[in-house]
């Protein structure tokens, strides 16, 4: 518990939300609960947030406008904690965020509020030890603003985890795209609720989504389910979900090679949640994906 | 030298009984033809040995150097030396050839093995079977075709080095070139220490790897042992023959047009027709 690497040059630990540890660049600043960015050129910082048992913590971060920023979060909590998390993207900020779920428990409510021509692509690692629940809500609040969500999920060990992803258009020409995928092993439960909400005026718009899961065992319990909420004539809009058993054929052609179940397993789930990896177009994601879920299954 | 016995083995599927006895023993340096017409029980008989849950084994025993392996698991029989090259090999998106070829070799290591000499060994044998130089950065069969597939199944025996291999049709979806490929391949493997079955329904493959015992399976038993000149009585004759000794043949139909010429079969067939 609490163990965290901090392996950018600049960084800020908020421990039960007080400043416990930081080194951040000028023109980044924290205070009273928010962090603001306001810096000139591209910048990565790492954000650990530490939450004690039943403790809570509410943070703010705001991004100026024409601002580029990679922002690479470890979230530690202890059972029955709760992060709550709002996140502003002024005009026309670039954003690139990978989110590492370590916590043995806990819950993580956010917002993220994009502004006019704003992006948002987020990468969120969820192979934390325990239950867990976590609401990622975007609002596309500016027009020609994207968000796009990745989020790789592992339950196991009768886990129960529930993961609701929203986005919701309330601008014109807004583009929102999430791609969550999940396994399940061990009795765990996984429940991903998608939901994309057009409301009405918001022409030019697409809201995409995919949910997939697998199951390993006959115990697991999982459910995929997309919404998708559409006011407006002109748009695009998409959506697949699907829950999937393990293919037991997959299983038998790695072990007539020599490899132990177990190590089959952990090859499958790999290359299932790979996919997530593939779409994104930013290195530091990218990097920071591949190497946590090379340690699924370990 | 490896050996392995296979002795009054009766397998089912489901409700219905595939092997009704099948005895056979391969030593290493050995390397066996098994031929036969469709749906008699050839792949049944070597996805047995290698474990597919599938296949229930109700009589009989099997043995690898005096191991009993209806005793083991599927990777436990890999790891004591068997190696299935398979007819239909499985994709599996989202999984590198490297990292799977990597696991698997180490999966027979005490000690994992450097990715330098993993590198070398690999691009070696990648060169040697002609195959993409981009092969370790892509998905486990995804994509390939059936040629590439079947390459990458040799490529595999190569890399682990099986004691006793079992080839299930290696040869269709090859082309000429490939055919000459794939079976360098397995000559190159030939030793004392390298046993091999394998299934093909033409006599080209044999032709290129010569078989030293031949053995035609129906109606879920050996029916008949002998030399290469089994392989080449079934090339110019088919399986009538088989009939008129009193044996039954399961699933007819699917042979009685003769035997279906791929890529590889022999051109003086196709003009005869």
């Amino acid at each position: 518990m609490n163990k965290y690497t901090l392996s950018s040059q600049f960084y800020i630990v908020l421990t039960n939300g007080e400043c416990s540890q930081s080194h951040l660049p000028d023109r980044v600043c924290y205070h009273d609960g928010t962090i603001s960015f306001c810096n000139l050129s591209p910048i990565e910082v790492q954000i650990v947030y530490l939450l004690d048992k039943h403790q809570q913590m509410d943070v703010h971060i705001e991004i100026d406008k024409n601002t580029e920023v990679n922002i690479i979060e470890s979230r530690i909590l202890a059972k029955d904690s709760k992060l709550t998390r709002n996140l502003v993207i002024k005009e026309d900020a670039i954003v690139h965020l990978f989110g590492e779920n370590d916590s043995s428990d806990g819950e993580i409510l956010e917002d993220i509020h994009l502004f006019e021509n704003a992006t948002c692509q987020y990468g969120y690692a969820e192979l934390s030890d325990g239950d867990f629940n976590g609401i990622y809500h975007y609002y596309l609040d500016g027009e020609g603003a994207q968000a796009k969500v990745r989020m790789a999920i592992l339950s196991k060990e009768k886990e129960d985890k529930h993961y609701e992803v929203l986005i919701q258009h309330n601008k014109p020409h807004t583009y929102g795209q999430m791609d969550n995928y999940g396994v399940v092993k061990d009795e765990g439960k996984l429940v991903i609720d998608g939901i994309g909400t057009i409301t009405k005026g918001q022409s030019g718009s697409a809201s995409h989504q995919n949910n997939r899961i697998m199951v390993f065992d006959e115990k697991c319990k999982a459910s995929a389910n997309p919404f998708l909420y559409i006011d407006e004539y002109d748009v695009k809009a998409s959506h697949a979900a699907g829950v999937g058993k393990i293919d037991e054929e997959h299983l038998y052609y790695l072990q007539s090679r020599g490899l132990t179940k177990k190590q089959a397993m952990q090859l499958i789930t790999y290359g299932y949640l790979q996919p997530v990896i593939e779409v994104i177009d930013n290195d530091m994601l990218k990097e920071r994906f591949e190497k946590a879920l090379s340690k699924v299954g370990e | 030298m490896s050996t392995l016995i296979i002795k009054d083995l009766h397998v089912e599927v489901g409700d219905k009984e595939i092997l009704k006895g099948v005895n056979l023993t391969i030593n290493g340096g050995e390397v066996h033809a098994l031929m036969g017409p469709n749906g008699n029980g050839k792949s049944t008989l070597l996805s047995t040995i290698m474990g597919h849950p599938k296949y229930k084994v109700t009589q009989g025993t099997m043995t690898l150097d005096g191991k009993d392996l209806l005793a083991m698991e599927v990777d436990e029989r890999a790891r004591a030396g068997l190696f299935l090259g398979m007819q239909y090999p499985q994709e599996i998106p989202g999984i590198t050839n490297s990292d799977f070829l990597r696991a698997a070799m180490n999966s027979r290591r005490d000690t994992p093995i450097s990715l330098f000499k993993f590198i070398r060994t690999l691009d070696k044998n990648i060169e040697d079977l002609h195959m993409d130089e981009n092969l370790a950065h892509r998905y486990l069969n995804e994509g390939f075709s059936g040629g590439e597939k079947k390459r990458n199944e040799i490529l595999q025996m190569k890399l682990l080095e099986p004691s006793i291999a079992l080839l299930d049709e290696i040869d269709s979806g090859l082309d000429i070139d490939a055919l000459h490929v794939v079976s360098d391949a397995i000559n190159s493997m030939r030793s004392e220490n390298f046993g091999c079955i394998m299934v093909s329904h033409y006599e080209r493959m044999f032709e290129l790897v010569k078989p030293t015992h031949v053995h035609i399976l129906v109606s879920g038993r050996i029916v008949e042992n002998g030399g290469y000149e089994l392989v080449e009585k079934i090339d110019n004759e088919g399986y009538e023959w088989i009939k008129e000794k009193g044996i039954e043949i399961d699933n007819e139909e699917d042979f009685n047009h003769g035997i279906i010429l791929g890529a590889c079969g022999k051109k003086e067939q196709l003009n005869n027709e």
